[in-house]
């Protein structure tokens, strides 16, 4: 057993911190917050320069090929300084095209993302709200060779600047309702696709995307036709290690903003962290990131070793959801009046925690999968 | 990063497993939980029967330097009490095992350690605490019993409390004034002291739930030998500091909470409300599901304290950080567990309980661990002054 960052993950922790520091201060998160687009497309660009859209993309299609671990490590940077854009989302559905897409899908799209000339994201959830597969509703039928989608997704990460999407339809009718369904590349500029930005409490540009007759060509399936939600419950497990990542590195931000503020602020004559009060609340923040960290790691560490993990990851996500959330809120609190500006950092990070929670399935989702895992019949 | 054990490690967990599950099969029908040991002499009888089977097999001695008896390192300490833990077993003396032995090692004479230290690891000596008075808790500034030196022995005077076990620990440990006009932080002697001295009065103070844990000690004019000063005279405060230093890693509180949910589960899988398994009820289902995962987090970190102590860094926060959440988790799990036993979550152990009377007991005995080795407002202290960086109260 040896828990401490290998040297390598150290220099990715530094090299991610820097740029992200000099590339995207605070002022650049909230002015992209009201932007059109909501990315930097610059930014996106110098990001590609530096390996970042290669990181889970193997070597063989011009990405860096690093380990799971590495890229956890790397994302806990970018939750601490925020890096506003669909980074997550097009990091986190490349595994989906690497491990199911077609020798020609990945030989046109993995160089691409790679070199920073796509951004992919997940169309998922829909009116209903469900994480689960009966959730699961917009149809794709058979039209020769090709599919047709009709239907409406919502909360769609960037859509409305991606170049593609993973759209999970429904293919079948069926009993079971994990069965029937399937996941589809599809061209995010496609004819009878309009996505519309939803005002959310992140402003982080999630998308209403309506589909109308919308053709996709067969050979853009990934894995097999009616077998997706496997394929899905990847990118959900995935994606819960790499967003409870990015969340441990908010948390972070706020404990250790909030501790310095609090040595500095000075009431009664004395700074305010030198009351108990305070002190303790900023203990139980500590004691949050604390636990938090090992847990992401275990699951980490699992999932870059492949090792079994779904029950570590739900855990890790369920857990590091309300933690950041508690942390989020205490920041706001023992700043004062200061911590409720629209211009502080920290009310910044506390509405990240909101929508953050949500993102790849919810506390409750989580725990219900955890419920099962633990042998509750 | 690795969380994986050696083989070497995993043989030796799956030993301790091994004779922890044929230990639990002799737990004694009274026992309820981890105080019991001190309840009766039925439960003192099984903790020695624990200790003389750990004792033989050296893992009373674990991490310890060779030349005093020692076997295995840290991590072997950390996997002995999984199992001890996962099955709610005494055996390894919390004074004498966990917090004088380390202590010894640390900071005291050649003469103590040669002493004392086979004594502890072959479970020959039992240990309490004389620490705590009525207007000396957390501060031990205020203590007022006092070690007054003549030649070669103290004459000790004074009244100790919440002393755990001395009703049957043969030797004690504690912290006596011994210089009125010295200054503070240099006038307090740590000294060694067998019960059976004359002078040593034991009376019972009732824990809420009626079982006897806790004593007041009476000390009039006992006698101690200087040889037993552990450290330096007069600097006892310092010897004070190197023992509280020896936070645990505490994943025996934590594998107690790994057994607690295993049962819990099994009880919804098995239990019918409103012709229902109580496992399919929602609420339940996310309650159970929420404190596994907040288990998992902090199993997590008290690996990382394990890993940090094996080489030899304190880790003083993350330890202090798994004290309070897993002495906290296991009250939150007392009343999930006793919330879901609905009325029954309050019968003792007896033809009427559930769960062997189990929840009953936790929902009171969860206290022991909060506000013991340091109440856990100190260790929240702790982590804001040494963690965090913050003014300490003056």
């Amino acid at each position: 057993m040896d828990l401490r960052f290998t040297e390598q993950q150290e220099i990715l922790k530094k090299s991610a911190r820097d740029f992200l520091t000099k590339e995207c201060p605070k002022a650049k998160v909230r002015e992209l917050e009201h932007d059109a687009k909501g990315y930097d497309p610059d930014l996106w660009q110098k990001m590609a320069d530096l390996g970042w859209l290669g990181f889970n993309i193997p070597e063989e299609y011009e990405g860096m090929g690093y380990s799971f671990e590495d890229l956890t490590v790397h994302m806990e940077e970018v939750g601490r300084n925020i890096l506003p854009g669909p980074y997550m989302s097009t990091v986190v559905n490349t595994f989906a095209i690497v491990a199911a897409g077609a020798d020609e899908l990945k030989k046109d799209l993995l160089p691409k993302i790679s070199y920073g000339k796509c951004i992919l994201t997940l169309a998922w959830l829909e009116e209903n709200g469900q994480f689960d597969a009966s959730g699961i509703t917009l149809k794709a039928a058979q039209k020769g060779s090709d599919f047709v989608l009709n239907g409406t997704k919502v909360f769609v990460d960037g859509a409305h600047i991606a170049d593609n999407m993973i759209v999970v339809a429904r293919t079948k009718e069926s009993a079971k309702a994990e069965d029937g369904v399937t996941l589809f590349v599809v061209d995010a500029k496609a004819a009878g696709i309009k996505s519309t930005v939803i005002p959310t409490i992140a402003h982080d540009h999630l998308c209403e995307v309506v589909f109308k007759d919308v053709a996709v060509p067969a050979k853009n399936v990934l894995g097999k036709v009616d077998k997706g939600w496997e394929i899905l419950q990847m990118i959900i497990r995935k994606g819960s290690i790499l967003k409870s990542a990015e969340s441990l590195g908010g948390l972070q931000s706020v404990v250790e903003m909030t501790v310095a503020y609090s040595k500095e602020r000075v009431q009664y004559d004395r700074p305010i962290g030198a009351f108990q009060a305070l002190q303790h609340k900023m203990s139980d923040m500590w004691i949050a990131m604390g636990t938090s960290k090992y847990l992401l790691y275990e699951a980490a560490w699992m999932e870059s070793n492949g090792i079994p993990n779904a029950k570590e990851a739900s855990m890790a996500k369920a857990y590091i959801n309300e933690a950041y959330k508690l942390v989020g809120a205490l920041g706001v609190k023992l700043h004062g009046g200061i911590g409720t500006s629209y211009d502080h950092d920290v009310p910044l990070f506390f509405r990240r925690a909101k929508a953050a929670d949500t993102v790849y399935g919810s506390t409750d989702y989580h725990r219900e999968l955890v419920a099962q895992f633990i042998g509750l019949k | 990063m690795d969380f994986n054990l050696t083989d070497a490690q995993k043989a030796h967990r799956d030993e301790v497993f091994k004779v922890c599950a044929e230990l639990n099969k002799k737990k004694p029908k009274t026992w309820v939980g981890f105080e019991s040991q001190f309840d009766d002499e039925v439960g003192w009888e099984f903790h020695k029967l624990c200790a003389k089977e750990f004792a033989k097999r050296g893992w009373l001695a674990l991490g310890w330097p060779k030349e005093y008896g020692g076997k295995g390192d840290m991590m072997d300490k950390v996997l002995f009490q999984e199992g001890r833990g996962y099955y709610d077993l005494p055996g390894s003396d919390i004074f004498g095992v966990a917090m004088l032995a380390p202590t010894l090692l640390a900071a005291g004479s050649e003469e103590l350690k040669k002493e004392f230290l086979p004594k502890i690891a072959n479970a020959e000596l039992m240990f309490c605490e004389l620490w705590s008075e009525p207007n000396a808790g957390s501060d031990l500034a205020g203590l007022t019993a006092t070690a007054i030196r003549k030649g070669d022995e103290f004459i000790v005077n004074g009244q100790k409390t919440w002393n755990t076990g001395a009703h049957f620990a043969d030797w004690a440990f504690g912290v006596y004034k011994s210089d009125p006009n010295g200054k503070k932080h240099h006038n307090l002697t740590f000294l060694l002291c067998d019960m059976k001295s004359p002078g040593v009065t034991v009376k019972s103070i009732p824990y809420m739930s009626g079982t006897h844990v806790y004593n007041e000690v009476y000390l009039d004019d006992v006698k101690m030998s200087a040889k037993y000063i552990v450290g330096q005279e007069n600097e006892g405060w310092a010897v004070v500091n190197v023992l509280a230093g020896f936070e645990r890693s505490n994943l025996d509180m934590v594998y107690g909470l790994v057994r607690g949910i295993e049962e819990l589960v099994e009880f919804c899988n098995e239990t019918k409300k409103n012709g229902k398994p109580l496992s399919q009820d929602p609420i339940v289902r996310n309650r159970i599901a929420d404190l596994s995962c907040s288990l998992e987090a902090v199993r997590c970190l008290a690996y990382r304290v394990a890993d940090q102590q094996n080489r030899n860094e304190m880790g003083l926060m993350d330890a202090a950080a798994v004290k309070i959440f897993a002495s906290e988790l296991m009250e939150k799990y007392s009343h999930l567990a006793s919330d879901i036993l609905g009325p029954y979550g309050q019968v003792k152990n007896s033809p009427w309980a559930k769960m062997g009377g189990t929840v009953e007991y936790t929902y009171q005995g969860c206290f022991v661990p909060i506000v013991s080795m340091g109440t856990n407002e100190i260790q929240r202290n702790i982590i804001a002054w040494y963690g965090l960086g913050l003014p300490r109260m003056k």
